[in-house]
């Protein structure tokens, strides 16, 4: 079975009947290809860098109406959309696009609810770049690509939506069958929104105190701003999900006990919660943090709004983040608004290797973040109170194609120098969190510590267990984690009612 | 949100809750931990589990009044909400028949050794309490702790950081009594746990210490817990937080717990004004 086949069976079938009707037709007929192919690619209307560099307020502001409109109307409606299939929840682009360029943007929005829970989200932290916009057609043209991201948003933020779709699944309406999905992060409220919707009976299971996994303690609100999480949430909610938070499946109960308790079925979608040190001297230095740490303090805990908040955070004159991708941008921009005066990204590869988002990293440097790239910390610097105060940093060049097919960072020996910094944030990534994974007896797990599952269907090697996200994957984005949650909705539909 | 039934304070100092968490209390085991946030705006504070009730679904909380959030928390009255409270967390204490098990606690520590002794009693061993504190009127749960255990030693010093002597003097006459005397279990400040370990080291005695360092989510996913334990980094949370005494790294430990002292103080300024207000 392929990526399409589980998620929309006859998927090329429904794109092309979608452009097939008449008001499609009209719009194409309306306005000439060669009139569309005029008009840029219109930019997002942000906060000004050296403003938005001291709050933590969204730095995109988004399309007015009218923008979206024109954005959309850039949109050739070919027959051959390429957006789709680079999308890895197969969004029906074309149509929400059309949709906005009709200004229908309540039909925009059920359409990409038919497919996307979180169209808000992903409208935001998905790197369209390599995905949708990687493939739209325009580019054939020498044009830009259309701004699908930027369109996702609008229209997810335009209309509210009490959409309540009803899957319709092959083997008839579930009977409300309990299923239990562990972790509220992006993989596990997809799976826990499409299983609802094919008639189960669904608990999230959160350890944290508020849901959404690293969507709330990772992502920063300037990249996305809690209420529209939180509407997010709640229109899962509405769907008859019950997320239940303070609840860490592994402690408080293990699988086996909810399965006595009457679950069926299983998706675990625990993330990559184990964050990654390099094992070099001086890591332990006050002042040496995992991205997870700092992030979840100022994110998940609000230490921004110390002291009105609890949870404190260093505030620091000089920050070094080490690590290239969106994780060590979200940490060196948030060093920046608690009020480094230099926050610095050390990254081991060169610009182009870099995995963070091109819009992240542009945002960086319009703010003022320095980047140094080709360079490794060797060691941390302590002063007699076992406080951070400098890094010393190795140079390394560019060798052959490793396995990831980048090219390899080699040291330079001799080429070590130091440079100041009370906060170091250690982003080179992380491990799915083991305090579940390894206690389900028989679980067959990766050579990282992964969960191994099929990657059209999302079972593992266990019946009637199914995980997906950077549980299994090690560390990927928002939407790839969105994708496994819904094929695996649609495997446990199937293999529950044996259809 | 978790319902208190039952809230005092149990000497100067300290003071107990009692919380109904009836699915942290169905599993909790010895040595385990709960985080606790007070409120909306609290912190993740971790408190070791001193007693559980499964039958009715309640747990015992008690902790030493000192910064913000421990401050809320001894101002919650019976018939209180709290925001929340999640756990069990950390491994299990490790229990089993080692013959004689001497437990060393002071202050809060006191309160997460009871569940331990119970454990230990058990599992078949002679238990012997050996308790520090500043003078009678912070030792709490003395007769509770009599009942389950063999013996029952106190050592009070004003001064706590000369206990030392004492204790070392105590230990080693226990030694030298009962041959079969094989585990020492610490918990409470970090000087009792670092000092016990250093007496019980020369006396190439198995020592388990609780650790407290500095958390924040509290299941193994930001590593502010970090101890280097035989020259390992390990995260208390979901490693611990029971390690080796005599492979922990005290300096750094010690030094992490001072993290965000600075901070600390500021927010117990700035809380203590507003509530005088």
């Amino acid at each position: 079975m392929s990526r399409d086949e589980i998620l929309e069976p006859g998927l090329k079938e429904k794109l092309s009947r979608q452009r097939d009707q008449e008001w499609r037709k009209a719009l194409r007929r309306d306005v000439s290809a060669k009139k569309r192919l005029e008009s840029r690619r219109h930019k997002m209307p942000e906060q000004p860098a050296a403003r938005r560099a001291t709050n933590f307020l969204e730095v995109n502001l988004g399309y007015s109406l009218e923008m979206a409109r024109e954005e959309a109307q850039r949109c050739l409606d070919c027959g051959d959309p390429g957006c789709v299939s680079g999308c890895p929840v197969a969004i029906d682009i074309p149509t929400f696009i059309k949709y906005i360029e009709s200004r229908e943007i309540a039909l925009a929005l059920a359409t990409l609810r038919e497919t996307n829970g979180l169209p808000a989200i992903c409208g935001r932290v998905c790197p369209q770049e390599v995905q949708c916009e990687k493939n739209c057609n325009l580019i054939k043209a020498g044009k830009e690509p259309v701004a699908i991201g930027h369109l996702e948003r609008f229209a997810a933020d335009y209309v509210s939506s009490d959409d309540q779709t009803v899957i319709e699944s092959a083997c008839g309406q579930a009977q409300g069958e309990k299923i239990a999905v562990v972790g509220s992060g992006p993989a596990g409220l997809t799976a826990a929104a499409d299983l609802a919707r094919l008639g189960y009976q669904v608990t999230v299971f959160e350890g944290l105190h508020l849901p959404g996994g690293v969507l709330t303690y990772g992502i920063p609100e300037f990249r996305l701003p809690r209420f529209i999480l939180n509407q997010e949430i709640d229109f899962i909610r509405s769907l008859g999900v019950e997320i239940k938070t303070n609840f860490l499946v592994g402690r408080t109960a293990t699988l086996t006990d909810l399965s006595q308790a009457g679950y069926r079925a299983f998706f675990i979608g625990t993330g990559a919660g184990l964050p990654s040190f390099m094992n070099i001297p001086g890591e332990n230095l006050l002042g040496v943090f995992s991205a997870n740490e700092y992030l979840t303090r100022v994110n998940l805990m609000k230490a921004f709004k110390f002291p009105e908040y609890d949870t404190p955070v260093p505030v620091v004159k000089k920050a070094a983040v080490i690590g290239g991708g969106n994780v060590a941008m979200d940490a060196v921009r948030t060093a920046l608004r608690l009020g480094a005066k230099e926050a610095a990204i050390y990254y081991r590869r060169s610009r182009v290797e870099m995995p963070a988002r091109v819009e992240e990293v542009k945002h960086a440097e319009e703010e003022g973040i320095i980047f140094n790239f080709l360079t490794v910390p060797v060691r941390y610097v302590g002063d007699d109170r076992g406080r951070l105060k400098g890094l010393v940093l190795q140079r390394l060049t560019l060798g052959e194609p490793d396995t990831s097919g980048r090219r390899r960072p080699v040291p330079l020996p001799g080429s070590e120098f130091e440079v100041e910094a009370e906060l170091a944030v250690v982003a080179i990534g992380q491990s799915p969190n083991p305090l579940l994974i390894r206690q389900v007896e028989g679980l067959k797990l990766g050579k990282w510590g992964n969960i191994e599952a099929d990657p059209v269907t999302m079972a593992t090697n266990l019946d009637g267990i199914y995980a997906g996200g950077d549980a299994v994957r090690g560390g990927a984005t928002v939407i790839l984690a969105m994708g496994d949650g819904r094929r695996a909705a649609r495997a446990i539909d199937q293999w529950l009612r044996k259809c | 949100m978790n319902r208190v039934v039952l809230a005092e304070r149990l000497v100067p100092n300290i003071f107990r809750l009692v919380v109904e968490a009836p699915e942290m209390a169905r599993v909790a085991r010895p040595g385990q931990f709960a985080i606790v946030i007070p409120d909306e705006k609290g912190e993740r504070v971790p408190i070791n589990l001193a007693d559980w009730d499964r039958d009715r679904g309640i747990i015992d909380l008690i902790f030493l009044n000192l910064g913000v959030s421990t401050r809320k928390l001894a101002r919650f009255k019976a018939g209180d909400s709290i925001q929340a409270v999640v756990g069990p967390l950390g491994r299990p204490a490790e229990i089993g028949n080692f013959g004689h098990v001497l437990l060393v606690g002071g202050c809060y520590g006191l309160a997460g050794l009871y569940p331990l002794a119970k454990g230990f009693k058990q599992a078949g061993n002679k238990v012997t309490f050996l308790v520090e504190g500043r003078d009678e009127a912070f030792i709490f749960w003395e007769d509770r702790e009599k009942k389950i255990s063999d013996s029952y030693q106190k050592v009070l010093r004003a001064d706590c950081f000369a206990s030392g002597d004492d204790l070392g003097k105590i230990i080693s006459q226990l030694k030298v009594n009962s041959p079969d005397l094989s585990r020492v279990v610490v918990m409470g400040c970090s000087y009792l746990l670092f000092i016990v370990s250093k007496i019980t080291r020369e006396l190439n005695l198995k020592t388990m210490v609780n650790l407290n360092p500095v958390m924040v989510d509290g299941t193994g996913m930001c590593g502010a817990c970090r101890v280097t334990v035989n020259g390992q980094t390990y995260f208390a949370c979901v490693d611990g937080p029971e390690f080796d005494g005599h492979g922990v790294d005290w300096t750094e430990y010690f030094n992490r717990r001072k993290a965000f002292l600075r901070q600390e103080e500021q927010a117990l300024s700035s809380y203590l004004n507003k509530t005088l207000d």
